[in-house]
């Protein structure tokens, strides 16, 4: 492959050229109820070439292989009709590297009567828990992504990239009264990751089943303690996405809302990037235009430190690239991204932290989030009503939101210890590619004045 | 045909097979920050196949399509560990003729491309030019091809081009993000009114309004809809519904929505993106009525999950989800709506919608663009404001539907829609 890679980067005609082949097998369980939903398996072989003229970018995306030097000849074609001025693509040591895959357990050598089993196994739990569990959606998806990348400044990286998960959910019934409890476990490092699961498929069968006894929450304002699973969500909805530099290079007005140096919470506010962060969901060495991975800190003692960088918003804000350039496949060239995203620790206990909350919001686990930069949300799968200092009721339907330069000041307690939320199916969306894999992480944190949605 | 060389290869150990073929081109064009960015041309290859051997169904996909013994032989081993085939593959009947091809697509050039994208961003800029634009075009055809083990067996062809503009306009701390799309399988869009619609949403948003929590009527427009549509979109899928975690499962024929509500699922329509004569299973295409003057009609079924709840394929194979939606039109103009309200909200987009607990029908959302309306009159965006409710409640409480219909996105077809009271949460 390197060497019909390398012929090819030598035919084009652009200042900067480079060439990603990605060969990916995969293969899925999925149960809906008694019976198995669907099983099945794919392969795929696919590449894109990104050619450099005159700050303009051209791409060719392709599944055909047999005429590599046409699609580097198209990206020429394209980027050569879209640059008009100067090109700033800030320098990155070319890496000549194979990095193979650390699998504890090779899920390829795993039968797919075990894998079966296994997936049967938690769906069982999930059916038999009582009879108010209605059905089950219980899948398991393995993925090994062989990336080969060259550009033309000599770089080689061989890279495999393993990914397995499982995903339990259950849904519990009363009338018209449906709720759902989920659990996943996911990784890089192999079938273990997705073994001995029958514990948390048994939890999110009970999690479904406690929820159609909790009433919805009452909409209004709440001082809340987000979970560590949700901090981490939090993290990158509420900043992560604001410091990607690509909403920020050619956006003059941003640039002064988003300068270096600017207060955006208080002294112990810890937000961190890091894309080395061993055996992360968004961990790898180099990123998808070559450069290594890093810790980048984004905002330190409550002030905005760094930002994240591909080698173009690197060189056209004066900084240094970071690794955040990522992309999900070679359908997409890569664009500034998270990997492993967290709240660093503070250095207080949960006790601390709920002891004089006379009403708020114990909110945990989360479904997702989104953001439009300013405004954000956060969703729990459930939570807990905060009374007189203490863990109080369970509540259903917890949808946070906040706007973050209001509520990352909110922030008055952070605990002391940082737990990473577990793999699983989803991922964090952008620019149309979806779902990149993403480390979240972080402790307890304690927030003033957040909106909770609901009725009231 | 490829398509019939993997059934016929599959077949001599198979006792049903399905296969299909696609090849796809597209060209793309973007501008970033105002500026011409990039330019993308991609070719891209599906090829599957679906098996059934000792009653039992394998899948298997790829993208080399000289991959055929290998994509065929996957199949055929995952089939013995599959799950239970509860159908048949369909024998041929005859579909209704939909157009989806326009060879003018074809004929758009790159240069033209970026002139459509400089246009629409010329547009906004004249209206303000602080906003900064992001935008594309793009154009794609593809190539399909379909048979199964009994002799439904077709090639088609169909093309797609889109539009976008969306601007971000940031005052001190205030970033407002805003702008328009379309996709449509004929060359017609008019991007000069996508620009003009963009200008439109920022217009509405020059000042900022203050509003107070509380409930009050809302008004979703087009775009906004899709803030109900998806727990009904769910609700009305048949595998949900199957599977009992729809809560309109036994409901068909009883009424569940205000009488002025009707809402069909339409693939026959010429040009729209989720058009096409058959379904991805070689069901000829239908009209389905889901709600009739507020009574629950049908569910979607695709092939597999029709056997296993003993009820028919509605040709919404692979995954019971609907094509184009379609709300029918009802007699209040949209600018009637606004005089009526006093004091409510005007719904466009929404932040966080299905990070809840969407299946049971409730929403929480942030409201990204919406606007107040007080006296009759839009007075503003309004911000940090998270909109709730329940849409099956929401859907019997509507207090008026617009008079004319608009395509979101192609997919989806309706007026503005006036919801009497939801809950609004506020700074």
């Amino acid at each position: 492959m390197r060497e019909r890679i390398e012929k090819a980067l030598s035919k084009g005609n652009a200042e900067y050229l480079d060439i990603r082949i990605e060969d990916v097998t995969s293969s899925w369980i999925n149960f809906r109820g008694e019976e198995l939903d669907s099983i099945g398996s794919s392969k795929s072989l696919g590449g894109i070439v990104r050619a450099l003229v005159k700050g303009g970018w051209g791409y060719s995306t392709f599944n055909d292989l047999s005429d590599l030097e046409v699609r580097v000849r198209e990206a020429c074609e394209s980027a050569h009709m879209v640059g008009k001025e100067q090109t700033k693509f800030a320098k990155s040591e070319p890496a000549v590297d194979e990095i193979r895959s650390e699998l504890v357990k090779d899920f390829r050598e795993i039968s797919l009567s075990e894998k079966l089993k296994t997936i049967k196994e938690y769906n069982d739990i999930i059916l038999g828990y009582n009879e108010k569990i209605r059905t089950s959606n219980v899948g398991y998806s393995d993925r090994f992504r062989k990336i080969f990348y060259a550009n033309s400044e000599e770089a080689y990286i061989e890279d495999e990239r393993p990914n397995i998960f499982v995903y339990t959910s259950a849904t519990a019934r009363d009338g018209d009264n449906v709720q759902r409890g989920f659990e996943s476990s996911g990784g890089s490092t192999g079938f273990q990751l997705v073994e001995g699961f029958h514990e948390k498929a048994e939890q999110a069968a009970k999690k479904a089943v406690e929820l159609l006894s909790a009433p919805p929450i009452k909409g209004g304002k709440y001082t809340v303690i987000i979970d560590p699973k949700l901090a981490g969500v939090f993290a990158h909805e509420a900043f992560g996405h604001l410091s990607e530099s690509d909403f920020v290079y050619e956006n003059d007005r941003m640039k002064e809302l988003m300068v270096l140096g600017k207060r955006f919470g208080s002294d112990i506010l810890n937000i961190i990037d890091d894309g080395s962060f061993p055996g992360q969901l968004g961990t790898h060495k180099y990123d998808d235009e070559g450069t290594k991975t890093r810790s980048n800190y984004l905002i330190k003692d409550g002030i905005l430190v760094g930002r994240l960088h591909s080698r173009e918003t690197a060189a056209k804000m004066n900084e240094m690239p970071t690794g955040n350039a990522r992309s999900v496949g070679y359908e997409f060239p890569p664009i500034v991204r998270m990997t492993n995203t967290y709240i660093d620790k503070g250095n207080s206990t949960f006790d601390d932290m709920i002891k004089d909350i006379k009403l708020g919001l114990y909110a945990i686990n989360s479904i997702g989030g989104q953001t439009s930069m300013e405004m954000f949300t956060f969703s729990a799968a459930c939570g807990y009503m905060i009374r007189d200092g203490k863990v109080a009721e369970m509540v259903r339907d917890v949808v946070l939101t906040g706007n973050v330069f209001d509520t990352l000041m909110n922030i008055d307690m952070i605990s002391d210890t940082v737990v990473w939320s577990p793999g699983g199916p989803g991922g964090c969306g952008k620019g149309g590619q979806a779902p990149l894999r993403v480390g979240l992480g972080g402790p307890h944190v304690r927030v003033n004045n957040v909106i909770v949605g609901g009725r009231q | 045909m490829i398509a019939k060389q993997l059934v016929e290869k599959a077949m001599k150990k198979a006792h049903g097979a399905q296969a299909s073929l696609s090849l796809s081109e597209s060209v793309d064009v973007s501008y970033e920050s105002d500026r011409l960015k990039s330019a993308e041309s991609s070719q891209r290859t599906d090829m599957s196949i679906r098996v059934i051997v000792d009653g039992k169904v394998g899948f298997s996909h790829t993208t080399d399509i000289n991959d055929v013994d290998g994509v065929v032989s996957r199949a055929l081993e995952l089939a013995e560990f599959g799950s239970p085939a509860h159908y048949q593959f369909p024998s041929p009947k005859d579909g209704t003729d939909v157009n989806v091809y326009d060879r003018a697509i074809l004929g758009i050039t790159k240069d033209e491309m970026v002139t459509i994208g400089e246009e629409m961003i010329a547009l906004v800029k004249e209206y303000k030019p602080e906003i900064l634009l992001y935008a594309g075009a793009s154009k794609s055809s593809r190539k399909g091809e379909f048979a199964n083990s009994n002799g439904v067996e077709y090639a088609d062809e169909s093309t797609i081009f889109s539009a976008s503009v969306y601007g971000e306009w940031i005052r001190g701390t205030d970033i407002l993000s805003a702008g328009h799309g379309l996709g449509w399988r004929k060359r017609g869009i008019d991007h000069i009114e996508i620009a003009r619609k963009a200008i439109e949403l920022f217009k509405m948003a020059e000042k900022i309004a203050r509003i107070k929590s509380g409930d009050m009527p809302v008004i979703f427009t087009p775009e906004g809809m899709y803030t109900l549509l998806l727990s009904l979109e769910m609700g009305f899928n048949g595998k949900n519904v199957y599977l009992g975690s729809s809560p309109l499962a036994g409901k068909l024929g009883e009424k569940i929505a205000d009488e002025k509500l009707t809402i069909i699922d339409n693939p026959l329509i010429d040009y729209a993106p989720n058009s096409s004569k058959y379904d991805a299973e070689g069901v000829p295409h239908q009209i389905t009525p889901l709600i009739e003057k507020g009574v629950a009609k049908n569910f979607l079924y695709d092939l597999d999950t029709a056997g296993r709840a003993g009820a028919t394929t509605t040709g919404h194979g692979t995954g019971c989800g609907p094509t184009n939606i379609v709300i029918e039109t009802g007699d209040t103009s949209y600018e009637g709506m606004l005089k009526n309200t006093k004091n409510g909200l005007l719904v466009h987009n929404v932040m966080g919608l299905g990070q809840g607990n969407p299946i049971s029908g409730e929403f929480s959302v942030n409201v990204q663009l919406g606007y107040r309306i007080q006296n009759g009159e839009i007075i503003g965006r309004v911000k940090d404001v998270m909109l709730a409710g329940n849409t099956y409640d929401a859907i019997k409480d509507i207090v008026a539907i617009g008079d004319k219909a608009e395509w979101v996105g192609g997919s989806l077809l309706t007026p503005h829609i006036q919801i009497g009271r939801l809950s609004v949460v506020a700074q």
